[in-house]
């Protein structure tokens, strides 16, 4: 993936505390900060107009006009990726969010009551982990038709369980405190206790959880995408991208490298950020 | 001549030439940063030396570096640590020495015993292997040979081979772990046995077997013992010799009998003025103010100068090691000459105090009754039957408005499952719990108001500082939410949180600090704080001090005698330690096994115990 201009003026205003990161987290930072711009401002940064056909040209390699060379129709290759990067990560983003905001609180409850309230929630959760992601999205995908907005919902109900065993699990190590007996014993209520006390002593396991999930979704989208399901044929994304590559192999074959790497990339950027985050958010209380 | 000789190089010096086993001279053991840039101190030219049989104790509370000491002396320090100075076993120099050496000495001729007996021994290996496994190779490789030296090892520390050999770990008590684990730190008979807070984990009765068995082995086979404890009682009753460590220097050393009654350090002095007896009841508790400093930040003065009764501003401003005051007997402390007669003082006042009970400050009226109370716990097997284990049996008594009631036993006799089901966090199988003429037996049956009633009259003190308060908020946040739970508006907090921490004399400013800033002893004053925030009329103290430092458990008790003076709150004291019951409670209840076996006044249970398990108990302590 290339760095754009504006990342490096902001990683130097920042240098002072990035010289403390690893450096592979600071690369990964990078990455993250540069998806990041793309999603934002895809289409302003891009040197070409993506959706812009130049027939006459058609499939070409990499040259100094177009960096990653054309697609079959002429369309600039680098400037589809960094577009492509909105539709490729939005989906995971919503999924990611969601599995924070229903997931996270699922597993606290289910950790914290204990008894019937945990055997609902967890074997809600163990119902839906037994079913396989990829491919219960292309069957439901494949038969209602559904659009993007669709994809991304059912990608976000099936990676619920993920979040709601990992943010139990550690919510049980500290419900057994005695600072959470110590709270009970003051009267507090059950859901203040959960966001004022549990909340932020597991949210290092949660944080990481999220990223998690934002990875594993990416990959499930691309998947998704390359198979030609919930995307409309053409549209600038990753996954999209890779699947006509495939025939442009020869002609260009940044078409397939392009996409590929910065699907690897930003999956393993995020990986990387959130086993970081993961220890930075536990050495707080050591 | 007395086994351990004094620290000094020429006596060092004479004793190596009579075939002293472990000599010390000038050990210091420093951590490195990250960077290698930053070095702290933990511990300061440390030096004694260990004839073959004899029997010195490394006394200190955390952060003294004993352990580190001890960890030296086994060349087994973390990878940050680092130590200098000089270790010998005989003519082996251990700082510095290679792993293979290391690794010859480790076992054969130095061994370690650990504190903890859950953890220490491999789950997976029974007793038998536990030991076979020690066992020299040559012993070892001969099947029937090794069978029957297991046997004979097992037998030692009185574990029956037949009975206990095959079983595992979570199947012994812990006072057989620790005999197991004690069989296999002796089964290549080692010349210097360390023993770092062999009984700590241990439960009263359980402690006296183990030390006595420790000096029964020493003392058959020989062998020299270097015990680490916090505990001044146990070093006095199995060692001739005690070095008293406190942040990384030492302190005192000589003859235990001598420190015992003419302490030559205030430390020393304060800390045997500080435990609090069990014979007697004492008006005030002489505590020692503060606690203890960082190894670091005392390197270059005397440690204990910052909380010493007898300090002046040169204590403050130069650092000496240990002078000779006597024979066999050294003392850092610049001042002893002229303080001694005050030191000896100490001691006598202590011992001279009235005996006399605490004064009730109960009234007639019933704040809690506990009627034939009884909990039990299931433990669920993934195969097998599930097994109940009942915690409570059939437990009656009750607590009077201002009293304060001690509930005695020791691990597994029931005595937190009580104090669970009073504050309704957990639900008793039967009986009856009535606060106030409450009902509060089922928490949950309560209507709201009664509910927010009964949360407002207890609450609890834990016993584990550090896991007691959230480490995420701030100590104000924790006192304000506190307040507010007892229905105060979020903007009247702040007044009241500076009031509650003057209660606990604490400052201010700790309003502002987290949790990870404090020590134990501040810790567990937040706590104090917290619970009593809401004003209750009965606190319940799970084991208060039994997580804190020695010197430091004094404070805690007298603020609790405090509270109890200024807001006449009643206590239900949790405890195993009888001279806690003596001096906090005016009546005790002693539970054994979930069951009540002996209650009555604290004055009576302890000076004439009726019950065996009570005199076994009382039995058991050591001063």
């Amino acid at each position: 993936m290339t760095v754009s201009p504006e990342i490096i003026t902001e990683s130097r205003v920042d240098r002072a505390r990035l010289r403390r990161l690893p450096f592979l987290t600071a690369v990964a930072l990078v990455v993250a900060l540069a998806v990041t711009v793309a999603v934002a401002f895809g289409s302003l940064i891009a040197p070409h107009d993506p959706d812009a056909q130049d027939l006459i040209l058609g499939a070409s390699g990499r040259s100094a006009e177009h960096w990653l060379g054309t697609d079959d129709l002429g369309r600039d290759v680098f400037s589809r990726m960094i577009v492509g990067a909105r539709a490729a990560l939005l989906g995971p983003l919503v999924v990611a969010f969601v599995t924070l905001v229903i997931g996270a609180p699922l597993g606290l409850m289910a950790g914290f009551y204990g008894g019937r309230v945990d055997g609902a929630i967890s074997r809600g959760a163990d119902l839906i982990w037994a079913l396989p992601a990829l491919l219960v999205a292309i069957v439901v995908l494949g038969v209602v038709d559904g659009g993007y907005w669709l994809t991304v919902a059912v990608i976000a109900f099936l990676s619920l369980p993920h979040m709601i065993r990992l943010s139990r699990s550690a919510t049980l190590v500290q419900a057994r405190l005695p600072y959470i007996d110590a709270v009970r014993a003051l009267g507090l209520s059950g859901p203040r206790i959960m966001s004022r006390h549990v909340f932020p002593n597991v949210s290092p396991t949660v944080v990481a959880t999220v990223l998690l999930d934002f990875v594993g979704a990416l990959i499930v989208f691309s998947s998704l995408a390359f198979l030609g399901i919930g995307f409309e044929p053409g549209s600038a994304d990753w996954g999209t991208m890779l699947a006509s590559g495939k025939e442009l192999l020869f002609i260009n074959p940044w078409l397939l490298i392009g996409p590929g790497i910065a699907i690897v990339l930003t999956a393993a950027s995020v990986t990387l950020l959130g086993d970081w985050a993961y220890e930075r958010l536990s050495e707080r209380d050591a | 001549m007395s086994a351990v000789s004094l620290s000094t190089p020429s006596s060092a010096e004479r004793s190596r030439q009579d075939g002293s086993s472990l000599v010390v001279e000038g050990l210091s053991v420093t951590a490195t940063g990250a960077q290698d840039t930053t070095r702290r101190t933990l511990v300061r030219e440390i030096s004694f030396s260990l004839e073959p049989g004899a029997t010195l104790a490394l006394v200190g509370e955390s952060g003294s570096g004993k352990s580190m000491t001890a960890r030296a002396i086994l060349g087994l320090l973390p990878q940050n640590v680092r130590a200098t100075g000089s270790a010998r076993l005989e003519d082996i120099e251990i700082v510095g020495a290679r792993e293979r050496e290391l690794r010859r000495l480790r076992g054969a001729r130095l061994s370690l015993l650990l504190q903890d007996p859950f953890t220490m021994l491999n789950p997976l290996q029974s007793a038998f292997d536990t030991v076979a496994e020690s066992l020299p190779r040559s012993v070892r490789r001969d099947r029937p040979r090794a069978r029957d030296e297991v046997e004979r090892r097992l037998l030692e520390v009185g574990v029956d081979p037949t009975l206990a050999g095959r079983r595992y770990p979570f199947q012994l008590s812990g006072g057989m772990r620790q005999r197991v684990a004690l069989a296999a730190s002796l089964a290549k008979d080692p010349q210097v046995l360390i023993a770092d807070e062999p009984t700590t984990a241990l439960d009263v009765t359980t402690q006296r077997d183990i030390l006595e068995l420790l000096a029964q082995l020493q003392r058959t086979r020989g062998m020299s013992l270097l015990l680490i404890t916090h505990d001044l009682a146990v070093a006095f009753s199995v060692c001739d010799q005690v070095l008293v460590l406190y942040a990384g220097s030492t302190l005192e050393h000589g003859p235990s009998a001598v420190l015992a009654d003419e302490p030559a350090h205030p430390y020393t002095a304060m800390l045997r003025a500080s435990s609090p007896p069990a014979n007697h009841f004492v008006e005030r508790l002489e505590a020692i103010p503060g606690t203890v400093p960082a190894a670091d930040s005392v390197a270059n003065q005397c440690a204990f100068a910052e909380r010493c009764n007898w300090a002046r501003p040169i204590c403050s401003a130069t650092y000496t090691v240990a002078q000779p005051v006597g024979e066999g007997h050294a003392s850092a402390c610049i001042r002893v000459d002229e303080i001694r007669p005050e030191l000896r003082r100490l001691g006598e006042a202590a011992v001279g105090e009235v005996r006399r009970a605490a004064t009730s400050l109960g009234s007639a009226s019933a704040l809690l009754e506990v009627h034939d109370l009884s909990k039990s716990y299931r433990t669920v097997s993934l195969v097998g039957k599930s097994r109940e284990v009942e915690a409570v049996r059939g437990v009656s008594f009750r607590i009077d408005a201002g009293e304060s009631l001690g509930l005695v036993g020791e691990s597994g006799s029931g005595k937190t499952s009580i104090a669970r089901c009073i504050l309704g966090l957990s639900a008793p199988e039967a009986g009856r719990i009535r606060l106030e003429g409450t009902d509060i037996t089922d928490y949950r049956a309560l209507s709201r108001t009664e509910l927010a009633q009964v949360r407002a009259s207890v609450q609890i003190v834990f016993q584990d500082p550090y896991a007691s308060l959230n480490p995420r908020l701030r100590i104000g946040s924790v006192l304000a939410e506190a307040v507010q739970a007892r229905g105060v508006k979020r903007l009247d907090t702040a007044s009241e949180v500076a009031e509650l921490l003057q209660l606990v004399g604490l400052s201010k400013d700790y309003a502002s600090r987290r949790p990870r800033a404090l020590s134990g002893g501040e810790r567990q004053r937040v706590a104090i704080a917290r619970a009593l925030a809401i004003q209750p009329l009965l606190l319940v103290c799970d084991e208060p001090v039994a997580s804190l430092d020695v010197s430091v458990q004094a404070q805690i008790l007298e603020l609790l005698r405090d509270i109890r003076r200024q807001r006449s709150t009643s206590m239900l004291f949790i405890t195993h330690d009888l001279a806690v019951v003596r001096q906090m409670t005016e009546r005790v209840i002693v539970l054994y096994a979930g069951e009540i076996v002996e209650e009555g006044s604290t004055a009576d249970v302890l000076d004439a115990p009726q019950h065996p398990y009570t005199q076994r108990l009382l039995a058991s302590r050591l001063d």
